[in-house]
């Protein structure tokens, strides 16, 4: 109990003595905290951005595609440089679209995506390059997305290869600028030189890695096929039901090696893409980037906790004689050591939230001026403040076990 | 076990190593003080009296010998040991006063409850009357660099007497201090004895050592006289001894 109650009364001193100390060498106390206000400002700011970004990405991944195969010739996200391997296969096309249609039993929606980049126009206003994509009619539901006004392109329009044209809504607002959607709606648009009524405008999907996601039109595929051409590289989109994407997978297998002959034994020539590859990628990416905000923060915390131990080896001078009456009056070496280590880690945490409420800030101005998200999880602070309060710990040992060894004969004749 | 003596050196030697040469500083000091005792150590600097001071506030252990407070022997103990020792029964004043520079008079004179763990009020009421035993009652707030020297002096005094020491180990306490304010605190030490204090008076002046009742006189680290103040101090100022 009584030993408690020291352990109390020296920390309420040490504590007392700290702020006192730190009030009293302010432009001192100032410059200490500098290297780890700048660490913890650093990695603040990059996780949340990081953080944000990861949390929106996700959010989007899992608003379209989630659940949906994408066949193609060409590996996507593929960065072992194997291109040549995917370049000589057949190309994907309505042999496989037919034979997916027919024989899938667990695709929900299934809609080729045939991409080009064309000219538009609209009255004087123009744009040099949308993409065009020539699509099917469940292409909605097998990529996900949705219209605003009007309607999405249906079964009727394939077949009557009619020029019915869905705007993404960046087109929209470059061909038909403050116009209200519904007006936009049967108006008409010249595409790659070809004339087209709008039948719909999709709703705004931003951007998705950097990509934008609304600088498209949407076209029937079959009247693509007869306006560009019927060989251009298409892929295929399937949707399946939740949580069976790897049965469908097994289905989609069988049925492609069917419709392309491929012989038993032989490798696929196609792939079946998920947008899981991209995140996969993409969480590569930002591990990396973690890792480089990890780095950063512990090279300048350790710088930080340099200029700690420096300013604490002066401290620890400067009160010799303190340290030598604490010792005459009854102070053990154990108090000494805990006031000075005491004294680092309040200098260090200090720093530690100045820094967490400035990278905070950066974040959140980020987040405010740029298109780049930012959350902060209340880990990261603790983890911000855990950090730098262990810092001042470490590297206040050193002069805190020197200040707890002197002489108190020495220290109390020192001038 | 009791005793009456409270402290009690017996062949105390305090060696030194400078460079390679070995320094005897204490060689062979042996006395005791009884309780309530008022003892001035007298001597000329190198005399050892500073040695003399430091192991008996334990903050030096001797190289041989006994030394034992409260017939508790000091010899061996662990540091911590060392520093609770000093903590219940030691009351340092300093020449130089030795006054925490950023801690008001009443933190100052807590310090060594807050090493003893006593409860911040009690901490508070205690300091507060050993401010008031020695004059201070409306200095309580005022940090060392707001006090005459006088005034720091008696800070000290109280921190000192605060935890209620078996002995009060005064260095040269008016060395730092005018004549007047000097015979101020002369005359303090003087009420605590007459109220029953053990004070050990470390001085390097024989007149303050010829008003204590009992002088020890060192000389090269041996005690070279021990008995009535005047007597010892006296002696220290014939031409006859100093031959």
């Amino acid at each position: 109990m009584r030993g408690l109650r020291r352990a109390a009364a020296e920390l309420e001193e040490s504590v007392r003595i700290a702020l006192s100390t730190l009030v009293g060498n302010r432009m001192r106390s100032a410059l200490t905290t500098l290297g780890i206000v700048i660490g913890v400002t650093t990695v603040i700011a990059i996780v949340a951005v990081i953080q944000g970004l990861n949390s929106s990405f996700e959010t989007q991944i899992q608003s379209f595609g989630a659940h949906t195969l994408y066949v193609s010739r060409w590996k996507w996200m593929n960065l072992s440089g194997d291109w040549w391997k995917y370049r000589n296969r057949k190309p994907i096309g309505e042999v496989e679209l037919g034979a997916i249609s027919r024989e899938s039993s667990l695709a929900l929606a299934v809609s080729p995506v045939i991409p080009l980049t064309a000219a538009a126009a609209a009255g004087e206003h123009s744009l040099s390059a949308v993409q065009l994509d020539g699509v099917g009619s469940e292409y909605l539901r097998a990529n996900g997305g949705s219209v605003v006004a009007g309607r999405f392109l249906v079964e009727g329009d394939l077949e009557a290869t009619s020029h019915a044209a869905v705007l993404g809504a960046d087109v929209a607002d470059h061909l038909f600028p403050g116009q209200a959607p519904e007006e936009v709606v049967g108006r008409r648009v010249t595409l790659s030189g070809h004339p087209f009524r709008v039948v719909g405008l999709m709703e705004r999907r931003g951007r998705f890695l950097g990509m934008a996601m609304d600088n498209n039109v949407f076209l029937p595929y079959t009247t693509f096929g007869r306006l560009f051409g019927p060989k251009r590289p298409m892929y295929i989109a399937v949707a399946g039901p939740p949580g069976r994407l790897s049965e469908l997978d097994d289905e989609l297998t069988g049925i492609l090696r069917r419709a392309r002959q491929v012989a038993p034994g032989r490798a696929d020539d196609f792939t079946l893409n998920r947008q899981e590859q991209f995140l996969k990628v993409y969480q590569g990416l930002t591990n990396a980037l973690y890792g480089v905000a990890v780095g950063v923060g512990l090279i300048t915390l350790v710088v930080g906790g340099i200029g700690i131990m420096n300013i604490m080896l002066v401290s620890v001078h400067e009160r010799t004689r303190e340290i030598g009456v604490r010792r005459a009056l009854g102070a053990r070496r154990s108090t000494i050591l805990a006031q000075f280590l005491v004294e680092s880690a309040l200098v260090a945490a200090l720093g530690g939230a100045i820094g967490t409420g400035l990278g905070l800030a950066i974040a959140e101005g980020v987040a405010l001026t740029t298109p780049l998200a930012a959350a902060v999880k209340p880990s990261a602070v603790a983890l911000g403040l855990g950090f730098s309060a262990a810092t001042g710990l470490v590297f206040g040992t050193w002069p805190a076990w020197r200040a707890a060894h002197l002489d108190p004969v020495e220290a109390l004749r020192y001038e | 076990m009791t005793s009456p003596e409270l402290l009690s050196l017996q062949a105390i030697t305090r060696h030194y190593q400078v460079g390679s040469e070995g320094v005897r500083a204490l060689d062979g000091v042996s006395f005791e003080v009884r309780r309530g005792e008022w003892v001035a150590v007298v001597g000329q600097s190198g005399s050892g009296k500073s040695t003399l001071m430091n192991i008996l506030g334990c903050l030096d252990t001797p190289t041989s010998g006994t030394y034992a407070i409260r017939g508790q022997d000091v010899r061996g103990l662990a540091d911590d040991a060392l520093a609770d020792l000093r903590n219940r029964e030691i009351g340092f004043v300093f020449q130089t006063f030795q006054l925490l520079p950023r801690s008001t008079a009443l933190a100052n004179v807590e310090l060594p409850l807050v090493y003893r763990g006593v409860p911040r009020r009690e901490r508070r009421e205690r300091a507060e009357s050993a401010l008031r035993s020695v004059g201070l009652e409306d200095r309580m707030h005022h940090r060392p660099n707001e006090l005459s020297g006088g005034q720091r002096q008696r800070v000290a005094m109280a921190r000192a007497l605060v935890g209620e020491p078996s002995l009060l180990l005064a260095d040269e306490p008016t060395g730092n201090l005018d004549s007047a304010t000097g015979e101020e605190i002369f005359r303090l030490l003087e009420g605590l004895h007459a109220r029953g204090h053990t004070i050990v008076l470390v001085t390097h002046e024989p007149r303050l050592a010829a008003r204590c009742p009992r002088a020890i006189r060192l000389m090269d680290g041996r005690i070279v006289a021990d008995g009535a103040g005047r007597e010892v101090a006296l002696l220290g100022v014939t031409p006859a001894a100093l031959a």
